[in-house]
């Protein structure tokens, strides 16, 4: 699939000021990429530590994030009206476009873990977190890949990181097992339990988000799309 | 895995091309200002040529009606296989083939004539109509290009009184006038304003219905819109071709790339 792979162009626009829109462009989606994963560190700190400064930072750091997302949509159909973007620089705009879409929804997950993760029920929990720990720490790095992959334009980074998140699915499943048999054990186990399954399904979709950025980095490079059904771990059945 | 964009073009890779270049190369005299060329003109579609000034497109569009025949020291080698038979050979009655290989050029060109004798003029060197029948005949295709409404009640009014969108509509009447194949059109709207323009696109996705189009156009935004293959030339080859949506969206070629996304310099 990747043998007819179109390396990223280093030859510069004729029109400059083109060229310096473009790259406007990927520098609000850069920032945006590093914000997310801050909130996403600071959400998932927040649980496992029960650190309430980092609680408190996710959720405030979502207007900002939300501000990008505006910015870039500005920028992108302003690009389109006025430079009518073609090929590679086409794609890259659509991309954009896309991804801060996604980067934004990942934030509002992260900030959605924060908000839980400070409740008396999760503090005085008796379970273990072990479990979502994990699954917070791959999220997390296949998250710092996907952006590493948006950032230096890398579709095999993008490839290899759009794989991985099977791992998280699988993940996701047996978390989702473990926390129904708490909740069958003991009713009073049913509060926690509700409040971490859905910190394990924002988890979750903030995997699923960075796989969708994954194939927007792979086809805005090479042109090529990755296959519709992505390999996907766990079964619940 | 390719594309993203499907083709929903019917299947006509089967039919037999319109034209079908086979290793073309052409000399101004000393310079070789096409080499190697193959290329397919697919029945009934638009080709779209593009490319930056003297990559040879128009030079290519030039000897499909053999017009380099005008001038000295002009040559081609290779083969033009148009209904069977190569153009490029001696044989070929060139008033014969450019009736069947229309050409529309760059900047209006009606006859110093009316309205009416522009459209006349060729069917009466190929056709013995009666008055009646060219009557038909011109009113048709005045309809076909969508002049008849504007220019009924003065068919005997010069051409160039006309309006410069409504001259090149002339001239495409008159070139489909006499019922070719294949039309040729270069740079059609280059002198025309943005509603005349699209008239023209118009009419080219009306006209492909029953004939084969090859527009050079050094707008890139009219190939994508008007072409269903374009071809990309660059110093004299051929370097890419391929539908327009794999062209404009996902091109193969680095240099296709850099050309279209305005990065040649």
């Amino acid at each position: 699939m990747t043998k007819d792979v179109m390396m990223p162009q280093e030859s510069m626009h004729t029109v400059q000021s083109y060229e310096q829109e473009l790259e406007q462009l990927r520098s609000l989606i850069n920032k945006m990429g590093g914000m997310v994963e801050r909130q996403v560190a600071q959400a998932i700190t927040a649980v496992v530590e029960h650190d309430e400064v980092a609680a408190l930072d996710a959720p405030e750091m979502d207007p900002h994030v939300d501000e990008l997302e505006r910015q870039t949509e500005a920028l992108v159909i302003r690009l389109l009206a006025l430079r009518a973007p073609m090929a590679g620089d086409l794609r890259e705009v659509v991309a954009a476009l896309k991804m801060s879409g996604d980067l934004e929804r990942i934030g509002d997950c992260a900030a959605s873990i924060a908000r839980r993760a400070m409740r008396n029920e999760l503090l005085s929990c008796p379970i273990s977190l072990t479990g979502l720990h994990s699954m917070g720490r791959l999220v997390q790095e296949n998250l710092r890949r996907t952006i590493d992959a948006m950032d230096q334009r890398d579709p095999e980074l993008a490839r290899i990181v759009w794989q991985s998140d099977t791992a998280v699915d699988e993940l996701y499943v047996s978390l989702f097992r473990e926390l129904v048999t708490y909740m069958m054990e003991d009713p009073r186990n049913i509060g926690p339990c509700t409040h971490l399954l859905f910190i394990a399904k924002n988890l979750e979709r903030i995997g699923d988000h960075a796989t969708n950025i994954s194939e927007r980095v792979y086809y805005s490079v090479t042109g090529s799309i990755l296959p519709i059904i992505r390999p996907r771990g766990g079964t619940f059945d | 895995m390719n594309t993203v964009l499907m083709d929903n073009r019917p299947a006509q890779a089967q039919m037999a091309p319109a034209i079908a270049i086979r290793n073309l190369d052409f000399w101004y005299g000393e310079n070789h200002a096409l080499r190697g060329i193959s290329l397919d003109f697919p029945t009934r579609q638009v080709t779209g040529m593009i490319g930056p000034s003297g990559c040879g497109k128009s030079t290519l569009l030039r000897i499909l009606n053999r017009m380099y025949d005008l001038y000295p020291g002009q040559r081609a080698m290779g083969e033009v296989l148009f209904d069977g038979r190569n153009i490029l050979s001696p044989g070929i009655d060139v008033n014969v083939l450019r009736s069947r290989i229309g050409m529309v050029f760059q900047k209006p060109t009606p006859f110093p004539m009316s309205i009416y004798d522009n459209i006349a003029f060729g069917m009466r060197l190929h056709e013995r109509l009666s008055r009646a029948e060219m009557d038909q005949r011109v009113e048709n295709v005045l309809r076909r290009v969508a002049l008849w409404g504007e220019v009924k009640d003065r068919l005997n009014a010069s051409a160039a009184a006309l309006s410069g969108g409504q001259q090149q509509r002339l001239c495409i009447a008159r070139t489909i006038a006499t019922r070719p194949e294949i039309i040729l059109l270069d740079e059609p709207t280059s002198a025309l304003d943005p509603i005349s323009t699209a008239r023209i696109e118009e009419l080219l996705d009306e006209l492909k219905q029953e004939f084969s189009i090859a527009i050079v156009t050094h707008n890139l935004q009219q190939a994508a819109r008007c072409a269903d293959r374009v071809a990309f030339f660059y110093m004299g080859e051929l370097v890419e071709v391929d539908t327009a949506d794999k062209m404009f969206t996902a091109p193969h070629e680095k240099r296709t790339q850099d050309y279209i996304t305005g990065r040649f310099g």
